[in-house]
């Protein structure tokens, strides 16, 4: 449901990536698109992203001394998220739990979202031109059954969390609190959620 | 590559399609301004013109474009008005110039005066008494904030970090003058508008020029030495980068000292209608792929 402006969400929930643990499998990638997408299983994205179109994106490098290192991007769900403020149409807006949402009949593909989206998370759907991100509907259906997500369920080395962080007693509050983690440009004033715990 | 760099799209996906949309919305907009003392039906006709055609690349580029009636209508009803989003801002002022270079456009044809007389009234619009005044103020101020819009669209757009900088509104209104002042030179050519109208333009064009080169080394400038990595990144490109032939052949050759050179020498040496049309093409060019320039240099910041 939108929350009213002015409100605060009733939760916050966020997603938790412990890349101490991630095995660079990829299976929470192919697990959003075919839970999300499965239209979208056999074929690319658009220009720029390469590969299978996905809600996380893998991004592949290396350090000055040469170890490859490995990220896993995808919308932040932003307390303040640039996405929301900068939509034209209102398209783009905070549900009550405090996910970052988009609503098709307002969307007119303009694209501003993407532009003003300081992680560039989106990716453009090539048969209704709206632009894609975490979360889908096939993830919004199993938050709402009670589940995780799809790629925290397919995550065979439990790499992945998603709870509320309102929540002290959630999974991903103690997480947060127990272990060293950060955030992905934490001085953009975007307030991201999505958190990288970088111990095992 | 930037995207090796920054491990992200290696380009904003903004680029020609807005780059046209942006310079003809400056086009349209600076020469509204100019309309207040060029009032000839020519001027009016063009500031139209440029609207529309720049209207119709946004709209082309909209990904769903066909779900835009639904999305305005959705919008109206539920009174989902977002303030906060420029490109709403923009889409507002647009509306309400489009009308207004409509009103203006059609206040100088005749022929639909003549045959419909209760739209006769719109001849004062272009009159030189008080409400024609009135109007062409009000013009002039909404043509502006086109502009302005123009650039505040992109300094809005957080995800590239280049383009948040209050010297791109400045650049595009400086940029969008020395469009309108091109345009007028060109109708000047064509036998539409005075000479002396292109002899004004020729001069004031000098002192934008210099303005707009300043201007733009001060953007690159900025970015280089002040900006984030991402800002970084995208201004040397234009330097020294994959756009550094569009940048200075272009941008600063082409589009700003092309016409300087030449209208110091006709400023001198005598008008030449030859010579004027190559250094208003050459003038509008430069604005062109100015904008064109800053979008395409556009990347994210890095992440790592």
């Amino acid at each position: 449901m939108r929350l009213r402006r002015g409100h605060e969400p009733e939760k916050r929930l966020a997603h938790i990536w412990n890349s101490a643990n991630c095995t660079a499998c990829g299976a929470c990638v192919v697990a959003c698109t075919a839970t999300n997408y499965p239209e979208m299983l056999e074929r690319v994205a658009d220009k720029g992203h390469g590969g299978m179109p996905s809600n996380i994106r893998r991004i592949e490098g290396a350090t000055a001394e040469g170890k490859p290192t490995l990220l896993l991007n995808q919308c932040q769900h932003c307390d303040n998220a640039p996405c929301m403020r900068t939509c034209p149409f209102g398209a783009v807006y905070k549900d009550t739990n405090g996910l970052i949402r988009l609503d098709p009949r307002m969307c007119a593909g303009c694209k501003y979202c993407i532009t003003s989206c300081p992680y560039n998370v989106r990716w453009v759907h090539p048969d209704n031109g709206l632009p894609m991100k975490c979360m889908g509907n096939g993830c919004l259906d199993l938050i709402a059954a009670g589940q995780k997500p799809a790629c925290v369920q397919a995550c065979p080395a439990n790499a992945r969390d998603f709870g509320d962080i309102n929540d002290p007693g959630s999974s991903v509050s103690q997480t947060l609190r127990t272990k060293r983690n950060r955030r992905l440009l934490a001085n953009s004033g975007a307030e991201p959620k999505y958190f990288i715990v970088e111990e095992a | 590559m930037a995207s090796d760099i920054t491990f992200q799209s290696e380009i904003a996906h903004w680029t020609w399609t807005i780059a046209f949309f942006l310079w003809f919305i400056g086009l349209g907009g600076m020469t509204s301004i100019a309309y207040y003392w060029v009032r000839k039906a020519a001027v009016s006709y063009a500031i139209l013109v440029s609207i529309i055609v720049g209207l119709l690349f946004v709209v082309s580029h909209l990904a769903r474009w066909w779900n835009l009636p639904i999305v305005v209508w959705t919008m109206l009803i539920n009174l989902h008005l977002n303030y906060t989003s420029w490109m709403f801002i923009g889409v507002c002022v647009l509306s309400v110039h489009l009308v207004m270079a409509a009103i203006l456009a059609l206040s100088h044809m005749e022929f639909i005066l003549r045959r419909i007389p209760f739209l006769g009234f719109l001849r004062h619009v272009r009159g030189e008494h008080i409400v024609g005044n009135a109007f062409c103020v009000l013009f002039g101020i909404v043509g502006f904030v086109s502009v302005i819009y123009s650039g505040f669209l992109l300094t809005a757009a957080v995800g590239v970090p280049f383009w948040g900088t209050a010297l791109i509104p400045v650049l595009w209104v400086l940029s969008g003058g020395i469009a309108a002042i091109a345009l007028l030179e060109l109708l000047y050519v064509f036998g539409y508008v005075d000479e002396r109208v292109s002899l004004f333009g020729m001069k004031l064009g000098l002192g934008i020029d210099a303005l707009k080169l300043f201007a733009i080394f001060s953007l690159l400038h900025v970015a280089v030495t002040l900006g984030s990595q991402g800002a970084r990144i995208s201004a040397e490109q234009m330097i020294w980068g994959d756009l550094a032939l569009m940048t200075w052949g272009g941008v600063i050759g082409l589009g700003i000292l092309v016409p300087m050179a030449l209208s110091g020498y006709m400023l001198s040496a005598g008008k030449n209608k030859a010579l004027i049309a190559v250094s208003a093409v050459s003038a509008l060019a430069g604005v062109l792929l100015l904008r064109a320039a800053v979008l395409l240099a556009g990347v994210w910041e890095p992440l790592a």
